[in-house]
C-alpha cells in the first residue's frame, strides 16, 4: 500500500459490456452507474488510501491541477478527499460518506481488491460516478477502471533482465509487499519468462514495502549470503534504487537492474551508467480519472476498463526525463509527460 | 454465587456504584454524545434505519475488538495479535462459508480458530510466563503468515444473503452488538468473569484469596481471540469476501480504543463500556470529520486533540481535587 502501483486484475479484461442502467436518461449510450441526473457543477471525492507516500502526494498534484482546469470550465464545484491512513475498513467508511453526502463522482485508489466491492454496488446504485485507478477493486459495479497491465509490467522487465544477462545467470527477485495484487501481479507476470530460461537462476526473492530503505536492507543480507549476483529483477517502486545503494555500498559491481521512473533510480542509473530499463505507473491517472469521471457525468459513454499502455525508459530517452527531474521532488517519480489529447486519445480506445 | 445476604441492599448499590465506576469515563461519553448530535445534525439520514444500520456496521467490528483488547487489559495482558486474527476469521469465513462446510460450518470454523488462538497464546503467556507483548508481537507474525496461507491474496467469498443479513440496511450488527454486551454482563457474573478484575488488579492477593486466577487470564485469552476472528467474520461479510491484510490495523486501534475508554495499561482498571464508548469516538470522528470537510491534514491534528483532550480531562479535574 506505499508507493503503489496496484494492478490490473486479469478479469478487469472480461468485464462484460457497459451495463445501461438509466432509468429514462436522455443519454442511451451513458457509461456504467451513470443515470444521468446529476448536473454540473460536480462535486468529485478522491478517495485516498494512503496520503504519505511521495507518489500517492504527486497523484493528488495531477488530480488537483486537474480539478482547478475543470472548475475553470465550470464543470466541477468542488474537491473533496480523503484519507483512509492504509486501513480499508476506514475507507470503505469514508466512501460510505461520500454517499451519503450525496457527492457526483468518487475516484479512488483501492486499499484492498476485494473489501471496497459491496459499498461501491451501493454507489453504483445511487447513479454517482465511481473511476477506480492503480490499485483496482474485483467489481463491475464501477463506472470505470483505469490502469496499466503488472502482468505485462512483470513479463516486459523479466525479458529486458534476462536478454541483459545473455539468457543465464543468477538474479534476485525484489517484490513489493506480501499479499497486495499488483505486487502478486507483477511477480506472475514475470513467470513464464523465467520458466523459458531455466539456465536463469532465482538465488532468492524479497517482500518489502516499495521503499528504499527496506528494500536495501534486504539486498545487502542477500548480497552477503550470494558472492556472485549477475542480475536484479525488481518489481517497482524504490526497490531498484536500494539495492543500486546496498551493491554500492559494499562496493560491489553494479549488474543489471530493472525498474521504475523513481527519481532517484534515474539519477543513480546514470551516475553509475547502468544497464536497466524502467516502466512507471503514471501518477497522471490520477488527473485522467478525474477527467473521466466529468465524461461520463456528462453523459458520455466511457469504456469500462482503460488500459495505459506502460511508458518505456532505456538509453534511448532517459535524458528527456533527467531534464524535467527538477520539477519532480527528490524521492518521487518522474512521469510521463500528459495533456487533454492524451486524455480523449485513451477514452477514445476500444 | 450467593454471598450477598438480601437483594434489597444490593440493587440499592448497583447503580451507585456503577456511577462510581463511570466517573472517569464521563468526559468521554460527553465528547461521544457530542459528535453524535454533531453527525446526526450533519447527516440527517443517520436517523433513517439503513442510515442508522450502515453507520453501526462501520463501528461494529472496531467495538468487537476495542472489547478483545479490553479484556486483556483487564487482566494485566495485552494483544498485539488482534489486527492478524480479524484477518485470519476473515479468510476462514471467506474460504469455507461457500465450500461445503457452509455458513454453519464457516462460522464454527472460525470460533473455533479464535478461541483456540486465543486458549493457546493465554496458555504460553499464564502458565509459561512469558511477557505477553512479545508472545502476542510472535503470534502476529504467525497467525498473519497462517492468513496469508490460507488465501495468499484477497479473495474468497461470503454468499449474498449472509452480507445482506449483517451489512445490509437492516441493523442488525447493532442487535449483535447488544446481545453481545448483555453476554459480557452475564459472563461478569460467572465466578471466571469476577476473578478476571481482581486477577488484573492483585494477582498475588487474588490468588491467596484462592481466586482462580490463571484460569480467569486464559479465559480472557481466548475471549478475546474469539471476539476477534468474530469481527474478521463480521468484516468479511461486510466487504463480502476475504483479505488477509484486510485487520491489519485494527491491533492499534483496539489498544487507542481501550486506552481511551480509561482502560489502564496495568490490569483492573476501567470498565467495557469504556472501551465500547472509546471504540465508537474513533469510528463517529472519521464520519463526522468527513461531513465537516475537513482536509486530510487537518483531520490527523483534530484526531490527536479530540484524544488527548478525552483522555486528559478527567485526568485534570482529579488532579484539581
Amino acid at each position: 500500500m506505499m508507493k503503489s502501483s496496484f494492478f490490473a486484475s486479469a478479469s478487469a479484461f472480461c468485464l462484460g459490456l457497459v451495463l445501461a442502467v438509466s432509468a429514462g436518461s436522455a443519454a442511451n449510450a451513458a457509461a456504467n452507474c451513470i443515470k444521468g441526473d446529476r448536473k454540473p457543477p460536480y462535486t468529485i471525492g478522491w478517495a485516498d488510501i494512503y496520503s504519505v507516500p511521495t507518489w500517492m502526494k504527486q497523484t493528488q498534484g495531477t488530480i488537483e491541477a486537474e480539478v482547478e482546469t475543470l472548475k475553470k470550465q465550470g464543470l466541477v464545484d468542488k474537491l473533496v478527499v480523503t484519507d483512509a491512513q492504509g486501513d480499508a475498513n476506514v475507507q470503505i467508511q469514508q466512501i460510505q460518506s461520500m454517499i451519503d453526502s450525496n457527492i457526483d463522482a468518487i475516484i479512488l485508489i483501492a486499499g484492498s481488491s476485494t473489501a471496497p466491492a459491496r459499498v461501491l454496488a451501493d454507489a453504483c446504485s445511487k447513479g454517482i460516478a465511481i473511476i477506480n485507478f492503480d490499485s483496482l477493486v474485483d467489481t463491475d459495479k464501477v463506472t470505470a477502471k483505469v490502469n496499466t497491465d503488472s502482468a505485462q509490467w512483470g513479463d516486459q522487465a523479466a525479458k529486458f533482465l534476462i536478454n541483459a544477462i545473455g539468457g543465464k545467470g543468477k538474479i534476485l527477485i525484489l517484490n513489493g509487499p506480501a499479499g497486495i495484487s499488483v505486487s502478486d501481479d507483477r511477480r506472475k507476470g514475470a513467470d513464464a519468462e523465467l520458466k523459458a530460461h531455466p539456465d536463469v537462476k532465482v538465488l532468492a526473492e524479497t517482500n518489502t514495502p516499495y521503499n528504499v530503505a527496506p528494500a536495501q536492507e534486504a539486498v545487502t543480507s542477500l548480497l552477503f549470503a550470494n558472492p556472485e549476483i549477475d542480475g536484479i529483477l525488481s518489481l517497482g517502486g524504490a526497490l531498484s534504487a536500494g539495492a543500486v545503494l546496498a551493491l554500492d555500498k559494499q562496493g560491489r559491481e553494479q549488474v543489471p537492474i530493472t525498474g521504475e521512473n523513481a527519481r532517484q533510480f534515474l539519477e543513480l542509473w546514470k551516475e553509475k551508467g547502468l544497464k536497466s530499463w524502467a516502466t512507471m505507473q503514471p501518477n497522471w491517472l490520477g488527473a485522467f480519472a478525474a477527467y473521466t469521471a466529468v465524461q461520463a457525468l456528462q453523459g458520455k459513454d466511457v469504456p469500462a476498463f482503460v488500459k495505459i499502455p506502460l511508458p518505456v525508459i532505456d538509453n534511448s530517452n532517459i535524458d528527456e526525463y533527467l531534464a524535467r527531474a527538477k520539477d519532480f521532488p527528490a524521492d518521487g517519480y518522474i512521469y510521463s509527460p500528459y495533456d487533454e489529447e492524451l486524455f480523449k486519445k485513451l477514452l477514445a480506445q476500444k | 454465587m450467593s454471598i450477598v445476604p438480601s437483594a434489597k441492599p444490593a440493587g440499592a448499590l448497583y447503580w451507585p456504584v456503577q456511577a462510581h465506576r463511570n466517573i472517569g469515563v464521563r468526559a468521554l461519553f460527553l465528547v461521544v454524545l457530542a459528535f453524535l448530535v454533531a453527525y446526526g445534525v450533519l447527516f440527517p439520514g443517520l436517523f433513517t434505519a439503513s442510515g442508522f444500520a450502515k453507520f453501526t456496521q462501520s463501528w461494529f467490528p472496531l467495538a468487537l475488538v476495542a472489547m478483545a483488547q479490553a479484556i486483556l487489559m483487564l487482566t494485566g495482558g495485552i494483544s498485539l495479535a488482534i489486527g492478524a486474527t480479524v484477518s485470519l476469521g476473515a479468510v476462514i469465513a471467506a474460504t469455507t462459508m461457500a465450500g461445503p462446510l457452509g455458513v454453519a460450518g464457516g462460522t464454527a470454523a472460525v470460533a473455533l480458530t479464535g478461541l483456540g488462538i486465543g486458549a493457546a497464546t493465554g496458555f504460553i503467556v499464564v502458565k509459561l510466563r512469558l511477557p505477553a507483548i512479545v508472545v502476542t508481537l510472535a503470534g502476529s507474525f504467525i497467525i498473519g503468515g497462517a492468513a496469508l496461507l490460507i488465501l495468499p491474496r484477497p479473495g474468497g467469498v461470503i454468499p449474498a444473503w449472509l452480507s445482506d443479513l449483517l451489512a445490509g440496511d437492516t441493523p442488525a450488527a447493532f442487535m449483535l452488538l447488544v446481545v453481545i454486551v448483555v453476554l459480557w454482563k452475564l459472563y461478569l457474573a460467572t465466578p471466571l468473569g469476577l476473578s478476571l478484575y481482581a486477577a488484573g488488579e492483585n494477582p498475588v492477593g487474588a490468588y491467596r484469596s484462592g481466586v482462580p486466577v490463571d484460569a480467569a487470564r486464559v479465559a480472557a485469552y481466548a475471549i478475546s481471540g474469539l471476539l476477534s476472528t468474530g469481527a474478521g467474520l463480521f468484516v468479511a461479510a461486510q466487504t463480502g469476501s476475504g483479505d488477509p491484510v484486510i485487520g491489519t490495523a485494527f491491533t492499534l486501534n483496539s489498544i487507542a480504543a481501550a486506552v481511551l475508554g480509561g482502560i489502564g495499561f496495568l490490569g483492573g482498571q476501567g470498565t467495557m463500556r469504556g472501551a465500547l464508548a472509546g471504540s465508537l469516538l474513533l469510528s463517529l470522528m472519521i464520519s463526522v470529520m468527513f461531513f465537516l470537510g475537513f482536509t486530510p491534514v487537518a483531520q490527523y491534528v483534530a484526531q490527536g486533540l479530540i484524544i488527548i483532550g478525552a483522555v486528559a480531562i478527567p485526568q485534570i479535574r482529579k488532579v484539581q481535587k
